[in-house]
């Protein structure tokens, strides 16, 4: 590689314009001038734009030790950091280099939606633009105002649910609505999105509920039973909770929502496969919280609880049913209302699966002699 | 990966504890393990520090992540240490001077990191960053620990303000991009040379558990 230029202090050439913003499709003509300590030519400089080297057909001498060169139609920036233009001796070492920054004007955010955790704070996210700009560096910022009251208040803690998200957490108001808006800014402008006007008590969550225990209900093989504790943040606010519960298989990934669960605590889940392990997941909405008729907003699903059902009991003995039978829901059933009657009905002990067995080998052949 | 290299800085960390008082030569038992714990982070860093300066040096574009970039070192690049050195020099280094060098070079590199992370574009960068830094803090703690293991007065290094004394700001953006580059540069340099200064540190001061077990068999 080539010997690097002796280090001087004074810069060994100046670039002009020096780290310049554009607007994509913009023109530029830059000049390369070599301080006067510097035994260089014009003649003696070549041009690189991030790394490549650029055609002298579109270099000009201006005078004995500058050089200019010209760029017609520039695309957005390669890297947010700017396009790398640099001025280099013939040896190809480093004279001056100069940024640039060649975009868009930021778009107007868009999106916006905001969530407060027990009324206790405020967080909001929103989308960029349409163009979704990424050439320049975009700075976002989140205001807000009570509707009534002028000042206008900065959002501080950004990214704290995602990239396009900030977060407020304290000092808000209550049954009074807020403004919100979100300012974009860059290099070449500001984007102001839509004001979005909400109040604290539409917009609350909560925290999932807690104590989540799932467990069998006696030996139903098809049934689990979910209990959980309604979630203790807002209890001395009065509002109505709504619960949704979802379960899935161990090893799938297909969760089934059990959607109109109301204000109870407790739930069955039936029609459920024997022996199978199943995770559980419950969630809270604060509805009609101080009596509003919105609903509020879902809160995260509670950590999954697992639990399985029971295995399904295989007969005893030989004397099975031939087929695919033992396995009838119909037989199942029936099993279960055998179980039930021995407990509860004393002196029916006859009866019992074998019964039910025996009259199905008994139904069969008395088929098979009717039709012969 | 990540879950060896925050063992190993969490026990540099530690290490900073009086060493068991039962033994004899117990400073040097601590001092033993503090220099090879101290190794094994140099060694992490310089890992870590791949990847960051890769992912930095795209955000910088090319030419600075081109492999044979060699751009001039400006006199004003001079402030940040250099660990390029004499190799007689390097060798007749007494272990008090090895250490403050390296503790010394690593608190101004910590300096100049951290104002590069006020600056950095993308939450990627920053995050990656900000947890490097982490990291050589770890590194800066545990030579200090080290040195006071082996009773030798930590340097009185600077006092850590976001812009160290005589640093002048970049004059223009590109000359910023070049000041990074050869701060990341020195970074790899001198966690190079750190990991064959502890190496030469470790056989001079070997860990005294492994003489206690010759002893006991009689040896």
């Amino acid at each position: 590689s080539p010997p690097p230029p002796p280090s001087l202090s004074p810069d060994p050439a100046v670039i002009s314009p020096q780290d310049p913003t554009l607007v994509i499709g913009s023109s530029l003509v830059a000049t390369c001038t070599v301080s006067p300590d510097f035994p260089l030519k014009a003649e003696d400089l070549y041009w690189t734009l991030n790394g490549r080297r650029l055609p002298a057909t579109s270099y000009a001498t201006l005078g004995p030790s500058t050089l200019s060169v010209a760029l017609a139609h520039l695309n957005g920036s390669r890297q947010q950091s700017g396009d790398n233009l640099v001025c280099h001796s013939r040896d190809g070492g480093i004279l001056a280099g100069s940024c640039l920054y060649v975009g868009l004007p930021p778009e107007k955010p868009v999106n916006i939606t905001c969530w407060s955790k027990n009324m206790k704070d405020l967080t909001c996210k929103w989308a960029p633009g349409t163009e979704g700009e990424t050439f320049l560096h975009t700075n976002y910022t989140l205001k807000y105002k009570l509707r009534w009251y002028g000042r206008d208040n900065t959002c501080q803690e950004y990214h704290t649910a995602g990239p396009y998200s900030c977060h407020i957490p304290k000092d808000l108001a209550l049954f009074t609505p807020y403004e919100i808006w979100v300012e974009a800014s860059n290099r070449l402008g500001v984007a102001v999105s839509d004001v979005v006007m909400l109040d604290i008590l539409d917009v609350v969550t909560t925290d999932p509920p807690s104590d989540v225990h799932v467990s069998r209900v006696g030996d139903l093989e098809d049934q689990l039973s979910v209990r959980w504790s309604s979630p203790t943040a807002l209890k001395d606010f009065f509002f109505q909770a709504k619960y949704q519960i979802q379960y899935r298989v161990e090893d799938s990934s297909e969760w089934k929502v059990v959607d109109d669960v109301g204000n109870q605590t407790s739930c069955r889940l039936a029609g459920l496969r024997p022996g199978t392990v199943y995770f559980v997941q419950v969630r809270c909405n604060p509805f009609s919280i101080y009596g509003s008729k919105k609903a509020g907003i879902w809160s995260d699903w509670s950590n999954p609880t697992a639990a399985s059902t029971p295995r399904s009991e295989r007969s005893a003995g030989g004397c099975d049913p031939k087929g695919g039978e033992q396995n009838t829901t119909l037989r199942r059933e029936l099993k279960q209302f055998f179980g039930w009657v021995k407990k509860h009905a004393y002196g029916c002990s006859n009866l019992g699966i074998k019964l039910y067995d025996q009259w199905r080998v008994w139904l069969q052949k008395s088929h098979k002699t009717r039709n012969q | 990966g990540d879950s060896w290299g925050i063992f190993t800085f969490l026990c540099a960390a530690l290490c900073n504890l009086p060493a068991l008082p039962a033994l004899n030569c117990s400073e040097e038992l601590g001092a033993g393990q503090s220099i090879q714990q101290t190794y094994d982070l140099t060694r992490y860093l310089e890992h870590q520090l791949r990847t960051l300066a890769g992912t930095y040096l795209n955000y910088l574009g090319p030419p600075f992540n081109e492999p044979d970039f060699n751009p001039p070192r400006l006199a004003r690049a001079e402030r940040v240490p250099s660990a390029t050195v004499d190799l007689d020099l390097w060798r007749g280094l007494t272990d008090n001077a090895r250490l403050a060098a390296n503790y010394r070079a690593y608190s101004r590199l910590l300096c100049y990191l951290r104002v590069l992370d006020g600056q950095v574009g993308t939450a990627e960068l920053r995050h990656r960053l900000a947890h490097f830094c982490a990291s050589l803090q770890g590194l800066v703690l545990s030579i200090g620990g080290v040195m006071s293991s082996l009773g030798y007065p930590l340097p009185v290094g600077p006092a850590g303000p976001p812009a160290p004394p005589g640093a002048p700001a970049a004059p223009n953006d590109f000359l910023k991009k070049m000041d990074d580059f050869w701060l990341l540069k020195e970074l790899q340099t001198w966690l190079w040379r750190s990991a064959k200064d502890f190496n030469r540190l470790k056989k001079k001061v070997p860990p005294a558990v492994v003489t206690l077990r010759l002893e006991a068999r009689g040896f």
